[in-house]
């Protein structure tokens, strides 16, 4: 139906020849006929245009518009390279960082997991919120795990998951400890989860009876085992036992612990002891449940929350009063994210202000641009271009911009993403296997499409109405206030925006700088840590003796001041022995409803508090005679000594452990008091503690040597004296207090680190605007200057007055800032648990930069002003 | 304002092409030229038609369904593009001349009130 171009033409040629035949007819000489019928048909390129046109559709008509518009405004652009090239380089970052904190939050927050049928997969959790540290997630313990099993309905089928410890030998390399994950045979299946080799572990594997089974994870086959297909069938020694390897487990989240086997029970002596299967209080065992068909996580809510609040009737002594004890059921995967979840949102947050700074700074310089080309919108304006046609034009060059920054930024996420995924790789084990996808270039044309379309309604049009002789004389620039007011209002965002992410890093970093000159009580630098685990099967000796041995012959090293035992590395271990069991005193009674007291409970060899630099306030320190057999002593920090004895008799007086853990209650006298220290936190708090001696207790895997000079140096001596012992032991993570804190602070110092990177981003991209106004106004304004100066005016003062313009942008700009943010935090206080706001430090920093940088970014425009040249100024227009 | 005067000036022209290429089609298929010529014919040379015109104008009625073109051979012995009145269009020029006579009697009484008033 539609006729094509020669179609057209044909028509034409037709019409021409009819007519040129019927002239000649007529008796017309046959030149003067083509020329009189050429002349009569008119233009025969536009007529075939618009026959064409009416077979176009209005679209089509109107992209073809916009191709044209493109590709004018392409051959503008390159006209003002410094300009396009700040627009697009400017957007890429904001689209960039958007495009790639994105993906990282669709991979972590929004992904579904691997396993079948994942929206059935819950999470249970016991907590104790009265505890403090430990207390948020204390799992459960086996007669908890079975009481919960023999009554809900509402779960199909339970799954458990414990971790421990085990030095394990073979399958590659030096004998080590390992993470391993100890499960029921149903661990498998609840979670729904298939084996890429081999089998998992099923019933079969249940029970004291079964043989040594383990399945290993992906990541630990396809990088330590190169994915060698052979491992199956292989053994494996776990401590004391031995297990075969039956499969390999598919990729999947490691939750709730990143081990590289799991293993049978029957693995793990602890397991089938007595303590684990009776004790109701010994919690370690992570609880996984599948719901039941036709229910839903809220019925399974419902349920396991009443049946849970019978348990905790049916056992007082098991659950206190003031440790406030929940039980909480939620999607595997909300749980996993859920470390996540706020640091995401805050990250996508930041990205957003980047991305709103970006594109005020953009519209800044298009607005410039097109005052600049006000003549020749007014010239096309009267040349009969409507509208419409002018927008398009605009609309056409910011996607020229836009497009080329989308480009860029989505070329800048792919490093981008790998960078946000291992940041976020700490607060969630899913962020490792965020890849760029198809996500990040739909966030990135959205991102662009947004930006152009804005930015095309930014600059104003040529009025109809207004006369357009003043824009068509060509060549001037001239600034209307309404511009003017509109470039400051960019530029106060961006300094209002920037402001706001740097009192937020500001904020950050003050709390990293606060954690990292905290006084710890330790001596942070001399003092090596390392780990010493149950020592192997194999050494002959009893394992007190091993340890015994061992710190005699590292003493004996050169340059080694003090070495000692204990059971936890200040930090590194936090959290594993969950809130401190409940003890008493001789002559103490607790208050009407009040519990006894709780400390930690530490284990530590002689010479502990020498060596790590805690200070003896009274008493002695314990001997190598505190051991089996002799009498039962403690030592007892300041705190307990303050509280429980507030007249000062703590020496010699008893306590006892009064939590069943510790069986029948046994009286120690207390034969030292040492100062505070806190080994959970690093900010430290009152902590109390009761340390016993090693001797009286049996195992303590940490070994601390205090050195001369460069504790590094002594590992490898260290490593050695202790082989020669036992060849298999693994003697591991060998590091300086100071440097264990550094790690544990990592993610406070990565946060900082990249709020900062986007606070310093925010910041440049501020300075460029505020001085790409300043510059703009006074380049509008130089027969103002001249006239100014012409009249007496110093160069200083003109200089003054930009710096003053810079200056008032900026304290603008901090103004609407503080406001902004406070309203910001007040929003986000309501979906984010814990939002801070940062002190009078960050903020007066924050506040002190920014005008800083406003004053340096006005300065070059300032210069300008004070040197203009009066003659010239005056004669230029 | 005088922007809208020659908005309708040009849509009343527009309106009287296509009838006008529709009556004329009446007598049977005809390509444009023809179609030009005849319009100019019957008017007594007092209508014009650009070719500038005719020709979009043709393919509009074409799209709407109106015509229907197809390739013959002119008298002239020349390949030209002939247009054919369809039932459709027939039903559009009775519509056409309904509008057209209101219009011509409308704009009359409005011209001429006195010879109403003298009926």
């Amino acid at each position: 139906m539609r006729p094509d171009l020669d179609d057209l033409d044909d028509e034409i040629r037709g019409h021409m020849a009819i007519s040129i035949k019927e002239r000649i007819e007529r008796g017309e000489d046959p030149e003067a006929a083509r020329l009189a019928a050429l002349r009569e048909f008119g233009n025969v390129t536009l007529t075939r245009d618009s026959m064409r046109g009416v077979w176009r559709h209005r679209w089509s008509d109107s992209a073809e518009a916009l191709a044209r518009d493109i590709r004018f405004a392409m051959r503008a652009l390159l006209r003002v390279k410094g300009m396009a090239a700040t627009v697009v380089v400017t957007l890429a970052l904001g689209i960039g960082a958007n495009a790639a904190v994105f993906s990282v939050v669709r991979g972590v927050l929004l992904r579904p997991l691997v396993n079948r049928d994942e929206d059935r997969l819950i999470y249970i959790r016991q907590s104790a919120t009265g505890l403090g540290a430990g207390g948020e997630n204390m799992t459960f313990s086996v007669p908890e795990v079975n009481d919960l099993k023999s009554r809900a309905t509402t779960i199909s089928a339970f799954g458990d998951f414990s971790t421990v410890d085990l030095a394990m030998i073979g399958l590659g390399g030096e004998p080590r400890m390992v993470k391993a994950g100890v499960v029921g045979g149903s661990f498998f299946d609840v979670m729904g989860l298939h084996a890429v080799l081999g089998r998992l572990l099923n019933a079969g594997d249940d029970g004291p009876k079964a043989e040594g089974a383990a399945v290993l994870t992906y990541r630990f086959w396809a990088t330590t085992l190169n994915s060698d297909p052979t491992v199956i069938g292989k053994t494996v020694r776990l401590g004391p036992r031995t297990a075969t390897v039956v499969g390999v487990l598919e990729p999947s989240v490691p939750y709730p612990a990143d081990t590289e086997i799991i293993s049978n029970v029957v693995t793990s002596p602890h397991h089938l002891g007595a303590t684990m299967v009776t004790r109701r209080t010994h919690r370690m065992t992570e609880l996984f449940g599948r719901l039941a068909p036709g229910t839903s996580v809220e019925a399974a809510r419902a349920e396991l929350t009443a049946l849970y609040a019978a348990i905790v009737r049916e056992h007082p002594e098991a659950y206190s009063k003031q440790a406030n004890v929940q039980l909480t059921v939620r999607l595997l995967r909300d749980q996993i994210a859920s470390p996540a979840r706020t640091i995401l949102l805050v990250l996508l947050a930041a990205a957003a202000v980047v991305f709103v700074i970006a594109c005020s700074n953009v519209a800044n310089l298009i607005l410039a641009r097109s005052v600049r080309r006000e003549g020749e919108l007014a010239v096309r304006a009267a040349l009969g271009a409507g509208h419409g046609a002018l927008r398009r034009t605009l609309l056409a060059e910011s996607l020229v911009l836009c497009g080329a920054g989308a480009v860029l930024g989505v070329l800048l996420a792919q490093p981008l993403v790998s960078m946000v995924s291992r940041y976020a790789a700490r607060f969630s084990i899913r962020a490792l296997d965020v890849t760029v996808d198809a996500s990040v270039l739909w966030v990135g044309a959205g991102l662009a499409i947004a930006a152009a379309v804005l930015l095309a309604y930014v600059p104003r049009l040529p009025s109809p109405h207004a006369p357009a002789g003043l824009g068509l004389t060509s060549g001037s620039v001239r600034i209307t206030p309404g511009t003017n007011r509109r470039l400051r209002v960019f530029a106060t965002i961006q300094v209002a925006c920037s402001f706001v992410l740097l009192a937020g890093a500001g904020m950050l970093l003050a709390t990293v700088i606060a954690l990292q000159a905290a006084n710890t009580g330790y001596n942070m630098r001399q003092v090596l840590a390392f780990d010493i685990p149950t020592p192997a099967p194999g050494v002959s000796a009893s394992q007190g003796d091993f340890y015994q041995e061992a710190t005699r012959r590292v003493g004996r090293l050169p340059g080694v001041e003090g070495v000692a035992l204990s059971m936890f590395v200040p930090w590194r271990d936090a959290g594993s022995f969950g809130p401190g069991p409940q003890f008493t005193v001789e002559g103490y009674t607790p208050a009407d409803g009040e519990e006894n007291p709780r400390a930690r409970f530490r284990v530590v060899s002689p010479g502990f508090f020498a060596v790590l630099g805690v200070p003896m306030l009274a008493g002695r320190d314990f001997t190598d005679d505190d051991r089996d057999g002799g009498e039962l002593v403690a030592i007892v920090s300041q705190s307990v000594a303050q509280r429980l004895f507030p007249n000062g008799e703590a020496v010699n007086r008893h306590m006892w452990w009064t939590d069943p853990y510790f069986g029948k209650p046994a009286p120690r006298r207390i034969v030292g008091i040492v100062g505070d220290v806190d080994d959970e936190n690093i900010v430290r708090a009152p902590a109390q503690a009761i340390y016993q001696p090693v001797r009286q207790i049996g195992v303590a895997g940490r070994l601390f040597v205090r050195a001369a000079s460069d504790p590094y140096a002594l590992v490898p001596a260290v490593t050695r004296a202790i082989r020669e012992i036992a060849a298999d032991q693994p003697v591991e993570r060998a590091a300086t207090l100071e440097d264990i804190r550094a790690e544990v602070l990592s993610p406070e110092r990565l946060n900082a680190f990249v709020f900062s990177a986007f606070a310093g981003i925010a910041l440049l991209i501020a300075v460029v605007g505020v001085a790409g106004v300043l510059a703009f106004s006074v380049s509008a304004r130089t027969r103002e200057f001249g006239v100014r100066l012409a009249v007496g005016a110093a160069p200083r003062q003109l200089l003054a007055r930009v710096l003053g313009e810079g200056a008032v942008i900026a304290a603008i700009g901090i103004a609407a800032g503080a406001v902004g943010g406070y309203a910001l935090a007040s929003v986000a206080s309501r979906f984010l648990a814990t939002v801070q706001l940062p002190g009078a430090v960050p903020v007066l920093g924050a506040a002190i930069v920014l005008i800083g940088a406003a004053v340096v970014a006005s300065l070059m425009p300032a210069a300008r002003a004070s040197h203009v040249d009066v003659v010239q100024a005056l004669r230029s227009e | 304002m005088a922007k809208t005067g020659d908005d309708a000036q040009l849509a009343l022209l527009q309106g009287t092409l296509d009838m006008l290429i529709l009556r004329t089609l009446q007598w049977g298929p005809q390509h444009g030229h023809g179609i030009g010529q005849a319009i100019r014919a019957q008017s007594d040379d007092l209508l014009k038609v650009e070719t500038g015109s005719l020709y979009p104008a043709l393919h509009r009625l074409v799209k709407r369904g109106w015509l229907k073109a197809e390739w013959g051979v002119s008298e002239a012995n020349q390949r030209a593009r002939y247009y054919r009145l369809t039932a459709a269009g027939k039903e559009q020029l009775s519509r056409e001349r309904d509008r057209w006579s209101q219009l011509v009697d409308a704009i009359g009484r409005v011209m001429n009130p006195a010879s109403e008033i003298k009926e």
